[in-house]
């Protein structure tokens, strides 16, 4: 018996669609086993798993909490990945929006101007602040050719190293120096409530509040997608994307392309930063068991991918990863097995890598070539 | 005995059957042509014979015993080698690691490798049969003929008994052509037996003990070569008498010059010098041939006159205005059409929809300000496919899964819409059956009679006698006018010498 | 002559050497899956499943310590192994994106994943290792100057990984197979063509990479802080990677960088254990290993030097024999 995969001449619609969820399907079989071979009830655990992200009082509150930066790091890695470029950095780009976007509600806040400036002056200045950090290995890419996978993923620690250091190790701007607590532990100084972003409650589940985070994001999906499938630019990231050469030839400004969709990755993530302190924080987190424990710019390049790259399947996909990682961490507990949630990640995002192949080739079984004394060869 | 014997080979691809039923044998001491346009099936069936494919029916036989192989080390252990057209060397490796990768002979299989008794083994090899190469030297630092020198020196070196040359000639000038071909006399006279592929007709008849003509996957004939005539030849290979497009030349043309280089100097990617100083101009409804052996700074013309590449001196005019350096999209829009050499890596975005292929330059000026309109250009798309007949399922099929002659379609298509004024071609016809080739010279005569200037880079002589009006050699970067009908006077200055005056 | 020996260049390169030692492995298995054209980011992941399995395996067998420690090893190297054998299906048999699976294999096994599910469902927390690896040499050797403690004060996990080292090395510039895999790595092609099978090359590669990362796990678990806690590899996977890269692909500079690296690591304890403050230096030289990295980065890519110095030509892309005539 042979298997030969054969590139498809044309991919139907209808598959893109199944693969995914074919594969999410498949995933959830084989975590299923997992559990039952470790001792734990499958079909439980995942009741149990469903009803803390979406059920229960008071989870779609917290499922919106965790699924916002989420969806911004799913769509800053999509924005990228989308033209081959595979921004790893999401994770520090997120820092540093965060920083410069605290450093701005911690200036204009509290001055008695209205609270919308201040915001304002927040999402600009978290935007700069991440669209600084991915111009850096953007700029080596563009004009020196450097992989920005690793120098993306490098800066990420420098980054990291740069948040703890404003709050834990020296008394910079950032940090909480007055109060009782402020001897005792490091934190960052609390935003001015006029820094304190909105939110909006819908009556149901006990209220579910719709941070101004996840608008914003809703916003950033729409205009990613009709950036890059309405117009010129999303053309030219198309065809960069699949062909340095023929990009070359019509024209594209290859270098400038570069610098752009990696300053618009990183300014996305840094909204993500900025995000956090806003809607949920409240303040810079530079504790090294806050933030950054997280990995919500690494979580973000699942989330892309398994939304292969659409920005509003990303929205969809960062929704269902936060209520994911709102019922792990709700269940933590003695009975509910920890790491669990890593492990269906994992394993979905596994089944979507392999599925992929199907969407765009096929696989033939066939048998081999008779044995050559069988058949009397044609004239 | 014959030395390789094929029965009844059959090979299908999705959507085509490549070899059909091939029977095919040869002997030892002989040099044995395998002929046909391109397309034919003369690669899949030397793939087949040298284990990189499996076929679905059908045996081969090496020296009567039937064999079968799994993958291209059973047939090098059988005797089999075969010289790729595009050279399966490691660019980082020296001559001499190359030579010994995946040997299994001897030495071989010897867990340890000893550099100096393999240093001199190759060079031992290189001088008994006059491919001198330094065993220490690095793939990256050789020339294309000295390349092609170690990929033979390769197949003697795993004492290959039959050794299969795919289009040997393609990177060679007339006169490294013959001292190829004379030591593939010396090969086979040793008992030994080349099958060589090529489509050229010529060479086939100057090199070739016995000749198979193969057509649509189906062998037509074998036959001795001294028996055979060209033009028998020829019509075995198309199958109805070759008519080719000849071009009716009126003499000196009249129009404007559409297309001037002055004085242009350029470098390559390896930053070494590749235009010397090209004085070119190309007046309205003409073709200007420029021919010589590749990577004599042909890629470099074409990139720079089409705005790929930067020239260090000089200026290009299209129209009469001077074309900023570097900038394709300057040079589009100045009516400058550009058919790339490598049509798969250049000419088309592989992945992308025939649709985004055909509006690839075009884009911008469908465009409602930063906004595509995709409508329009749909329709577009739809227009090419009907005007040039390209064979596909629908504008949305991915540009790589067309035909090679299809895909140069899509390259027509595009660059021919528009306002164009120059066009340059570079290798347009290369690996294109017959018909893709009367399609491409067509267009390309009917652009010349509209009034467009076209310059023709290209490595085929005859393609070049076809439709030139003027001719012009490229050697080391530097071009030299050559009389338009005179065969030798070329063949010397493509081989950088200077014809007798 | 101790006085010599307490010099804090001395301190900090025994020390070096001691936190360097996960990284070497690390390294060393990544440079050979890259070396093959195959690009596994998921080695702190790889390094975490074998941490906790070696862990697990010290824990449960019920003999000597050599045996045990062995066996630990053995563990390690094989979770590892399997936990590669996942990225190595997708994306060789599969074709799939090598970035994407090996983040994905990271999140899988990692800190929030497998690792941690491993860790809490065997109750390996809180409880040291009844085995550890301690230094081999007698005392009397350690303290002789300078080579004392760095080169006499290891325990048999370093000299495993010197004895590594000189293997991989020797592997891949004067062996048969290892001249056939860098051949693979840098033309898949030209490799195939030779009859040698690339796909073989590519998975034996990657399991192998994956058994290094297994034992740079262990390492963790029973030599430097021979207890489990999770997440213990603290991002050691992630400089392992990076290290590849700053050793220009071969594995004796693969133990400079290591002992740099580790090196750095140690500098923050042993000036506290000197009561110096660093202050603010310890941003910088947290951040030296990420920023030199980056340097060597721009360097390598640098267009001369590509070919001379930087990374296999086809490592990241899958291989597909061209099926087109």
């Amino acid at each position: 018996m042979r298997f030969t995969i054969e590139r498809r001449l044309e991919q139907p619609r209808w598959l893109a669609v199944a693969v995914p969820i074919g594969s999410l399907l498949f995933a959830l079989v084989v975590a299923g086993v997992v559990l039952l071979v470790t001792g734990h009830d499958p079909i439980s655990t995942y009741r149990q798993l469903f009803d803390a992200a979406f059920i229960s009082s008071g989870a779609l509150d917290q499922t919106l909490i965790a699924a916002t930066p989420l969806a911004f790091t799913g769509l800053a890695a999509a924005a990228a990945f989308r033209m081959r470029l595979f921004n790893i950095g999401a994770e520090g780009q997120l820092y540093m929006g965060a920083i410069v976007g605290a450093a701005a509600g911690l200036y204009f806040g509290g001055r008695g101007g209205p609270s919308a400036f201040v915001i304002a002056a927040m999402v600009v200045a978290g935007c700069l602040g991440g669209m600084a950090w991915g111009s850096i290995p953007g700029v080596l890419r563009a004009f020196l050719g450097t992989s920005e996978i690793l120098t993306s993923l490098m800066l990420n620690y420098v980054a990291a190293y740069i948040l703890t250091y404003l709050i834990f190790q020296s008394e910079s701007y950032w940090r909480q120096t007055t109060g009782f607590n402020a001897k005792v532990f490091p934190t960052g100084k609390p935003l001015p409530p006029d820094a304190i972003w909105p939110s909006w409650t819908l009556n149901a589940q006990g209220g579910i509040g719709i941070p101004l985070g996840a608008l914003l994001a809703v916003l950033v999906a729409v205009v990613l997608w009709v950036l890059y499938r309405r117009m010129r630019f999303g053309f030219e990231v198309q065809v960069l994307g699949d062909s340095d050469g023929a990009a070359r030839y019509a024209g594209v400004r290859t270098r400038r392309k570069i610098l752009a969709v990696m300053a618009i990755s990183g300014a996305i993530a840094g909204l993500g930063g900025v995000s956090q302190d806003g809607d949920f924080r409240h303040a810079l987190d530079g504790d090294p068991n806050g933030l950054q424990k997280q990995a919500y710019g690494y979580t973000g390049i699942v989330v892309a991918a398994l939304a292969r790259y659409n920005p509003f399947a990303c929205l969809v996909v960062a929704f269902l990863l936060g209520g994911l990682n709102n019922a792990g961490n709700a269940l933590q507990g003695a009975d509910f097995p920890s790491g669990l949630v890593g492990v269906i990640e994992g394993i979905i995002l596994f089944s979507a890598l392999g599925g992929e192949l199907l969407v765009r080739h096929r696989v033939r079984i066939s048998r081999t070539a008779h044995a050559p004394a069988a058949t009397e060869p044609a004239q | 005995m014959p030395a390789v014997e094929l029965r009844g080979i059959t090979k299908r691809f999705p959507g085509v059957v490549a070899n059909d039923a091939v029977d095919f044998t040869a002997e030892a001491g002989e040099v044995h042509a395998l002929l046909g346009e391109n397309g034919a099936g003369k690669s899949t069936l030397s793939h087949i014979l040298s284990g990189l494919y499996r076929p679905d029916e059908g045996e081969i036989r090496v020296h009567g015993v039937p064999v079968a192989f799994h993958s291209p080390r059973d047939a090098i252990d059988a005797g089999i080698c075969m010289v790729h057209q595009h050279f399966r060397l490691v660019d980082r490796f020296t001559v001499a690691q190359n030579l010994i990768l995946g040997d299994r002979r001897g030495a071989g299989r010897r867990f340890r490798i000893d550099p100096g008794a393999v240093t001199d083994q190759v060079r031992r090899l290189g001088e008994r049969y006059r491919l001198p190469v330094d065993p220490r030297a690095r793939i990256w630092q050789l020339s294309v003929g000295e390349r092609q020198r170690v990929e033979i020196l390769k197949a003697l070196y795993e004492e290959a008994k039959v050794l299969i040359l795919d289009e040997p000639t393609a990177v060679l000038t007339p006169d490294e052509s013959r001292t190829l071909f004379e030591t593939l006399r010396e090969i086979v006279a040793e008992g030994r037996t080349v099958i060589f592929i090529s489509h050229k007709l010529r060479e086939v008849k100057a090199v070739s003990d016995r000749v198979t003509v193969l057509r649509a996957g189906r062998v037509v004939a074998t036959t001795n070569t001294a028996d055979a005539s060209p033009q028998s030849l020829a019509s075995l290979m198309v199958g109805r008498t070759l008519e080719t497009v000849q071009r009716r030349h009126t003499g000196t043309a009249e129009g404007d010059v559409v297309l001037a280089l002055e004085d242009v100097w350029a470098h390559s990617d390896r930053a070494t010098t590749s235009l010397k100083g090209v004085d070119v101009s190309v007046r309205a409804g003409e073709i200007v041939a420029v021919a010589g052996v590749a990577g004599n700074g042909q890629r470099e013309l074409a990139e720079t006159i089409a705005g790929l590449r930067g020239p260090t001196r000089g200026t290009v005019r299209v129209g009469g205005r001077r074309l900023p350096g570097g900038d394709a999209r300057a040079a589009y829009r100045a009516g400058l059409g550009y058919v790339p050499e490598d049509r798969l890596g250049t000419g088309v975005a592989p992945n992308l929809s025939i649709a985004m292929n055909v509006d690839l330059k075009s884009y911008r000026d469908d465009s409602w300000g930063p906004f595509l309109r995709l409508a329009r250009m749909r329709r577009r798309a739809e227009e090419a496919i009907r005007t040039y007949d390209i064979k596909a399922p629908g504008p949305d099929a991915e540009a790589d899964t067309l035909s090679g002659g299809n895909i140069q379609k899509v390259v027509l298509a595009r660059e021919f819409a528009g306002r164009l004024k120059a066009l340059i071609a570079a290798s347009p016809t290369r690996g294109l059956d017959v018909s893709a080739v009367e399609t491409v010279h067509r267009h390309l005569c009917d652009a010349a009679d509209r009034g467009v200037g076209v310059l023709l880079i290209s490595e085929d002589l005859d393609e070049i006698f076809a439709l030139a009006d003027r001719v012009l050699v490229m050697y080391e970067g530097r071009l030299t006018e050559a009389p338009r009908d005179d065969r030798e006077t070329i063949g010397v200055l493509m081989a950088g010498g200077h014809p007798a005056t | 002559m101790s006085g010599v020996n307490n010099s804090l260049i001395v301190a900090l390169i025994a020390s070096g050497v001691a936190y360097g030692t996960p990284l070497l492995f690390g390294s060393l298995g990544e440079l050979l899956a890259e070396r093959s054209g195959v690009l596994n980011l998921g080695v702190e992941g790889m390094m975490l499943v074998g941490a906790v399995m070696g862990f697990w395996t010290v824990q449960r067998v019920h003999a000597g310590a050599a045996v045990a420690l062995t066996a630990a090893v053995l563990v390690a190297a094989l979770s590892g192994a399997a936990m590669a054998l996942i990225h190595a299906f997708l994306v060789i048999t599969l074709r799939a994106n090598q970035i994407v699976s090996g983040l994905a294999l990271t999140i899988f096994a990692g800190a929030v994943g497998l690792s941690s599910y491993l860790g809490n469902d065997l109750n390996l927390a809180d409880v040291p290792a009844s085995h550890s690896f301690h230094a081999i040499f007698p005392s009397s050797m350690q303290s002789w100057p300078i080579v004392g403690p760095i080169a006499f004060g290891q325990n048999a996990l370093v000299y495993l990984s010197w004895a590594c080292v000189a293997a991989v090395a020797y592997y891949l510039a004067r062996t048969r197979p290892g001249l056939n895999v860098r051949a693979v790595g840098e033309a898949p092609g030209a490799a195939d063509a030779m009859g040698i099978d690339v796909a073989k090359y590519r998975y034996a590669h990657t399991l192998a990479g994956g058994a290094f990362a297994g034992v740079a796990g262990s390492t963790f678990t029973l030599a430097i802080t021979p207890q489990w806690v999770n997440g213990i590899t603290g991002g050691a996977g992630w400089i392992a990677i990076a290290l590849v890269i700053f050793a220009f692909w071969r594995p004796e500079l693969c133990l400079v960088g290591a002992y740099f690296f580790g090196s750095l690591q140690a500098l923050a304890p042993e000036l506290q254990a000197r009561n110096i403050s660093l202050g603010p230096t310890e941003l910088w030289t947290n951040s030296i290993p990420y920023v030199a990295t980056v340097v060597v980065l721009v360097l390598v890519s640098w267009r001369g030097a590509s070919r001379r110095l930087g990374a296999p030509a086809a490592l990241g892309s899958p291989y597909v024999r061209e099926e087109v005539s």
